[in-house]
């Protein structure tokens, strides 16, 4: 079987109820500040989950980070790693850890805000030390999957049942990979409510096709705007080299096409390994272009080989509950992205299934409301 | 005594500060400070005052405002002793002449396309400015990421200014009206002059001018980081003489809209591609030389000597962006000192031929985080070093810049308002060499040699 029909097929699993969604366990620690030991706070929790060896000995691990929004948008001033970025810093120590761990290569990817240029660049225009972060593994790479990137073509991942699109048309690295690893920050999202391990995967679409300032027909290789009118608002398709949306008539609600967007982005490109930075981040909302957000030191990790159970105890460790229906908190205007990935059987969100290790939710809890 | 004899400093070293009292106690607060010229208002003139500054090495110079007795004002601020005085407002041609012909010296602080760039004046200068800073009128129907605040500066027409004018330059714009000035904008707005190699007329806000003469504490340490940066300035003032440096110029002069603010010289300064105004009326093959790249804003304003030496250019392998007929801002007007809004949308047809002429190129430097900076790279007159200007205009400072240079060079040095110079690491890229500046607060500059 090829990577292409694995997945595929993994897209393609039949929808289970609650109670057979996997439930795997999921890690909490205490990490106060950038400066603890990171390779070994993040190294024990992964022991809790049974070791990381497992799962990336000898494999190729793509590292979806979380730079979203231009790195020129800095909330009152501050770095962006400690309100709304990935921290290099965590960076570095995944890096470090997953080459003790015995991966083989290791590409650290997003798709940068507003440009197809290379990711290196969009790092040091957020302050990172890219030579450093070279450094902290060998076979360390970087990939801008917001265009064309480093490959020849796109790679088309199926959803089964798809609401908005029937497939996405993503960068080669969402596929040439053994192993693909959602790296998130703890915070709120305007729209969804939550922005966890699978949120930060609604970043894998690149601008060139799903981009505002995307081709009619063609991808726009050098793409230099968000992705709102195509999957916020659907007001546009994507190039039409991608697949269509399945029904345009259907809702234009963000809070309706979001969630389901993201849900479905998850059981196309799985995640492996999901790990939730709340050291130092972000209440209120996803970026300092959201208004009355706040910066908070939540000084907690959450690592989980299960992205829908690492992110319902995420939600239930941010003070909500993670059943919550549409216009509760935090969904208050969306629907449920953690239901809606359950009632796909990507994984369970119910807390009574879920065991916790290291931190338990009671003793981690940080009010986000 | 002469009247000129009066002069402390040379004009071209004159430190401009609109100054709010005549108290001569008030002097004590320049004591030990750069500031050697003030600009008062009539009602604060006085003999007493002129002589207490006069000792002090200050230059006073009296500020009028247009009226029908223009003259007699002057010739009584020169009968008070003082250096000069300072024309603030729209004259008629009529009052610089007659104060030329009475002996007496003045400063025109008037409208922008009014500047004097040659001729016997001692100043070119322009009260119509910008106040420098990040934008932050707020979009509100936007809750989505976009790109980077666009800055509010004045160094676009301040850098064609210096290129087209052998005279010191000066803006001497007010601070916003009914507005509390952080200190951090008064830095901004003095730095923003400065690395344009200009000077700002520091100008107080009405409420910092009262606590400061009354020696409000809070007040009096803001005014210790402006002395500072004054300081810091005029201790390097050599760098002033600087030659604009990188691959890029931009040929353009007044009539076609060089002293308009958010023009082509400030759009691609905020890109911090390097850039080099190379004024119409000035321009030779050698002001050309070293240059890869050009925008010629308006074709239609060159002379058939021009004309070849752009020829010229072409043939030596520089890509020149010409625009089609009609492709031309339109020169300053009274009252005008930023583009209209049909100009802008002219603008930005500009502005997609230039990113698609410059793409990711160095054309000199490239800077990485510094997305609420300004900069401005200038090459010593022996071109062994070259410094980088670097302004933040947020109010924080800000962490892990870095430069990409073209060229090799053997040593970088990072100055900094009240800190020591510090020595940077330099380090091999693919086009030249690498620095990491790990902080910058308000202001910047980086030497390689």
């Amino acid at each position: 079987m090829t990577r292409r029909e694995l997945l595929s097929a993994l897209a393609a699993a039949p929808l289970l109820n609650a109670k057979e969604a996997p439930a795997p366990p999921v890690s909490i620690a205490r990490c106060k500040s950038y400066t603890e030991d990171l390779p070994a706070v993040l190294g024990q929790m992964f022991d809790q989950l049974g070791g990381l060896a497992r799962v990336v000995r000898n494999k190729t691990i793509t590292v979806k980070l979380n730079l979203t929004g231009s790195p020129a948008l800095k909330f009152q001033g501050r770095a962006l790693g400690v309100t709304h970025y990935s921290h290099p810093k965590m960076v570095g120590a995944v890096a470090y850890l997953l080459e003790q761990a015995g991966a083989r290569r290791i590409r650290f990817v997003e798709s940068a805000w507003g440009t197809g240029g290379p990711l290196e660049e969009y790092m040091l225009d957020s302050g990172w030390n890219v030579r450093q972060l070279k450094s902290a593994a060998k076979n360390v790479e970087f990939e801008n999957t917001n265009a064309l990137g480093l490959g020849k073509k796109y790679s088309r991942f199926k959803v089964e049942s798809g609401a908005v699109f029937p497939a996405f048309d993503l960068n080669h690295a969402y596929e040439d990979t053994d192993v693909f690893m959602s790296m998130a920050k703890l915070k709120n999202h305007a729209t969804c409510g939550v922005t966890l391990s699978m949120k930060n995967i609604f970043g894998i679409t690149p601008a060139s096709i799903y981009g505002d300032d995307a081709g009619d027909k063609a991808p726009n290789e050098s793409p230099t705007k968000g992705r709102v009118n195509v999957c916020h608002l659907g007001k546009r398709n994507p190039a039409a080299s991608a697949p269509a949306e399945v029904d345009t008539a259907s809702s234009r609600d963000p809070g309706y096409r979001m969630p389901r967007i993201v849900t479905e982005l998850c059981a196309a490109r799985p995640i492996d390994i999901a790990l939730i930075d709340g050291i130092e981040t972000m209440a209120g909302g996803e970026g300092p272009w959201i208004r009355n957000v706040r910066w908070v030191q939540p000084g907690l990790l959450l690592a989980g080989f299960n992205p829908v159970t690492t992110d319902t105890v995420a939600t239930a460790v941010m003070g909500y509950d993670p059943r919550s229906p549409k216009g509760q908190e935090p969904f208050v205007k969306c629907d449920n992205t953690l239901l809606l990935a359950e009632a796909r059987g990507l994984g369970s969100a119910d807390l009574k299934r879920i065991e916790t290790r290291g931190l338990s939710i009671r003793d981690a809890t940080f009010s986000f409301r | 005594m002469l009247f000129a004899c009066l002069l402390a400093a040379s004009v071209a070293d004159w430190v401009p500060v609109h100054w709010p009292s005549g108290d001569v106690k008030s002097l004590e607060l320049l004591k030990g400070t750069a500031v050697n010229c003030v600009l008062i208002e009539q009602a604060a003139w006085s003999k007493e005052f002129a002589d207490a500054a006069s000792k002090q090495g200050v230059d006073v110079l009296g500020v009028l405002k247009p009226s029908k007795d223009a003259l007699d004002q002057a010739r009584k601020a020169k009968d008070m002793g003082l250096s000069g005085v300072s024309l603030e407002g729209d004259f008629d041609a009529s009052v610089p002449k007659a104060l030329a012909d009475s002996n007496i010296r003045f400063v025109e602080i008037g409208l922008r396309m009014r500047m004097r760039m040659e001729g016997a004046a001692l100043v070119s200068a322009t009260n119509q400015g910008v106040w420098p800073g990040i934008n932050t009128v707020e979009d509100t129907t936007k809750a989505a990421p976009s790109g980077g605040p666009w800055i509010d500066t004045n160094t676009g027409f301040l850098r064609f200014a210096r290129a087209a004018s052998d005279l010191p330059v000066w803006i001497a714009n007010p601070p916003p009206p009914k507005t509390i000035i952080p200190v951090e904008r008064y830095l901004q707005t003095i730095s923003d002059a400065a690395m344009s190699g200009a000077r700002w007329v520091i100008t107080f806000e009405d409420d910092f001018a009262k606590k400061l003469i009354a020696r409000d504490a809070k007040t009096l340490e803001a005014w210790a980081r402006i002395t500072q940066l004054l300081a810091f300035i005029e201790e390097h003032k050599e760098w002033r003489m600087w030659k604009p440096g990188g691959q890029m110029s931009v040929v353009q002069d007044v009539e076609s809209g060089a002293l308009l603010s958010g023009g082509v010289l400030d759009m691609i300064a905020v890109k911090h591609t390097p850039v080099r105004p190379a004024p119409t009326r000035r321009l030779n093959t050698a002001m050309m030389q070293g240059s890869s790249m050009a925008v010629n804003v308006d074709p239609s304003g060159l002379n058939d000597a021009q004309k070849q030496i752009l020829r010229e250019f072409t043939r030596g392998g520089g890509t020149l962006l010409t625009g089609p007929p009609g492709w031309k801002f339109p020169s300053a007007k009274p009252g005008e000192i930023t583009l209209a809004k049909e100009d802008l949308e002219k603008l930005d047809a500009i502005w997609k031929e230039l990113n698609t002429m410059t793409g990711r190129r160095n054309l000199g430097a490239r800077l990485f985080n510094v997305s609420s900076m300004l900069s401005n790279l200038l090459v010593s007159p022996d071109g062994k070093q070259t410094i980088l200007h670097l302004v933040n205009y947020s109010n924080y400072p800000v962490d892990s810049v870095t430069v990409q240079l073209t060229g090799t060079y053997k040593r970088a040095r990072v100055y900094q308002p009240g800190k020591k110079p510090q020595d940077l690491a330099i380090y091999p890229i693919e086009e030249g060499t690498g620095v990491d500046i790990e902080q910058i607060r308000e202001y910047g500059v980086l030497l390689v040699e």
